[in-house]
């Protein structure tokens, strides 16, 4: 558990630290959509380029990156792998039953592989600059529109915040019951399937109760506090859209552009 | 079976090779003696929470390696074959009233019990007599723990682990939060159990007068390291290292100390308020005698 990258804050000065959470969430999506539309070498080697600029800019090495790609290598490995064997035809090398090699599901299977990097890399760069209470406030930020519809956007950004705050409370908490119930002769993960189920309930039984007795003491603290409803309160912090979040977005569109231009040809 | 902890050059690093890596141990070597009442103390974040959880191998060390109830247990030591040593060494942690989740108080004392191969009926039994123990009322049993009272849940979950019967028990901080009524009884049982039972107690605390009260020795940790290990008289008698360490003197040398400033000649700097009383009547009689 401690080895996982993904979905952690590491803290810097950089410039894409610097850059206000609701433009890197959207620049997120739109490359996120930009990757689909790649489809030939060209288009997959600029958007390679474009992350591999991102990541330097993010001040973050090389090395936490892969470390962060590593839990998820046999989902990447399998998906890839099924393109490869069931895709059809081009030239085939090889195939038995209904599997088949061919030079279009080798290239294919390397594209699938690239696209899950890209997807995986823009995720982590967001994830690794921004800090969870930042992400909250980038998507109360982004949603704003959506309070056209009656859609409760300060409720969801307030449910987001205080879970996302709780998520290592409730994660350091599991690990002392875990190590609680260790102490008294519990196997966790070993034993049969109906063994680790069982196992299960003496950590998830306080887990839980923990959590509402958490609820309960926040909610009375939050009421003392003279919390009332989400909509109608000012905000201690503020993004602003600065220069840098505008020349991002300039190089971002412009490699889109360039990514649709080259396709096809 | 040799009871005696012995830690060798044990270093901890947490989330060792990432960029949160952190040293907790550093180079640890210390002999916890059989039957001892051991105090661990340090200000907060000095690695005394990781050096108990070495002991019964939750945490196992980065370097080095520890000797307890005949394991040797070193950083390529599995997960498999450790039940043996849990069930001698016991482990009550912070807030220990959050680990209960059983229907009644009795099934969750005679979970631990039950995990190591006790039948039922030996298991109800000791649960009983680890109720009897920590002073919790027969009629509670079929109670559902999470009706109780945090004093009475945290005696639940003390007596869940003292029902194994372990040889080593390790106390973090069981007084947090209680009021001084249950701080006493709590305190008081782990000296029973120390006296009577020949457990070895290690103790970790906050509170600078229960260790003067209990422990026959005191290990003081600072920045992941052992600074000194010796009885409660050697480690508070030089009062400015005490507080160059964060710590406090216990009350009753806090007040000696300042009954020496303003000019009073104690001859001792006394632990506790008996030893202090003492010093003082003494200082009473003997300016009687010169009269």
């Amino acid at each position: 558990m401690s080895n996982f990258l993904f979905g952690r804050y590491l803290p810097g000065k950089s410039w894409v630290h610097q850059m206000s959470p609701q433009s890197k969430l959207m620049l997120s999506f739109y490359f996120v959509i930009v990757i689909f539309f790649a489809n030939n070498v060209w288009t997959y080697a600029s958007l390679s380029v474009l992350i591999l600029i991102v990541v330097v800019m993010s001040g973050v090495s090389i090395g936490y990156f892969l470390k962060g790609i590593r839990p998820l290598i046999w989902l990447i490995i399998f998906t890839v792998l099924l393109q490869i064997l069931f895709s059809s035809g081009g030239h085939v090398y090889w195939h038995f039953g209904p599997f088949s090699v061919s030079d279009t599901s080798l290239i294919n299977g390397g594209y699938i592989f690239v696209r899950f990097l890209l997807i995986i890399m823009i995720s982590t760069v967001l994830t690794l600059t921004t800090t969870p209470l930042a992400i909250a406030d980038g998507v109360q930020t982004v949603l704003k529109p959506l309070k056209k519809v009656h859609f409760p956007v300060d409720t969801l950004a307030l449910m987001l915040s205080i879970a996302l705050r709780f998520v290592p409370t409730l994660m350091d908490e599991m690990e002392t019951i875990l190590n609680a119930q260790r102490s008294r002769g519990v196997d966790f993960g070993s034993g049969s399937l109906k063994h680790r189920i069982q196992a299960a309930v003496p950590l998830l039984v306080p887990l839980f109760t923990g959590a509402i007795n958490h609820a309960e003491n926040l909610s009375t603290a939050m009421e003392a506090r003279g919390f009332t409803d989400s909509e109608h309160r000012s905000k201690y912090r503020v993004y602003r859209w600065q220069r840098k979040d505008t020349i991002s977005w300039v190089a971002f569109l412009l490699v889109g552009v360039l990514v649709l231009f080259i396709r096809n040809n | 079976m040799d009871q005696e902890i012995n830690f060798n050059q044990v270093t901890h690093t947490y989330q060792v090779n990432t960029p949160f890596a952190q040293d907790a141990l550093d180079n640890v070597s210390v002999t916890i003696a059989p039957g001892s009442f051991t105090a661990i103390i340090g200000h907060t974040g000095s690695g005394k929470s990781t050096l108990v959880q070495h002991i019964n191998a939750l945490l196992k060390p980065t370097t080095g390696e520890i000797a307890v109830y005949g394991r040797t247990i070193n950083p390529n030591t599995t997960n498999k074959n450790l039940k043996q040593l849990r069930k001698h060494v016991g482990m009550v942690f912070q807030f220990p009233e959050k680990q209960l989740f059983e229907e009644t108080v009795i099934k969750d004392i005679m979970f631990g019990p039950k995990n190591y191969g006790v039948s039922e009926q030996d298991a109800r039994r000791d649960a009983e007599d680890a109720m009897k123990l920590v002073g919790l009322d027969e009629n509670l049993s079929e109670k559902s723990p999470f009706d109780l009272s945090g004093g009475q849940m945290r005696r639940v979950a003390i007596a869940g682990v003292l029902a194994m019967k372990p040889q080593i028990l390790i106390l973090d901080e069981p007084t947090a939060g209680l009021d001084p009524r249950g701080h006493k009884e709590i305190m008081d049982l782990a000296q029973e159990l120390h006296d009577q039972q020949h457990m070895t107690i290690i103790l970790v605390t906050h509170q600078m007068d229960d260790v003067v009260d209990y422990a026959s020795d005191v290990i003081v940790m600072d920045q992941g390291k052992i600074v000194k290990h010796g009885n409660p008289q050697e480690i508070f008698s030089n009062p400015q290292w005490v507080y160059s360490m964060h710590l406090d003197l216990p009350s009753s040398a806090e007040f000696a100390t300042r009954l020496v400033d303003e000019g009073v000649p104690l001859r001792h700097t006394p632990l506790t308020i008996e030893k202090l009383a003492d010093e003082i009547a003494q200082l009473v009689q003997g300016g009687q005698e010169h009269e």
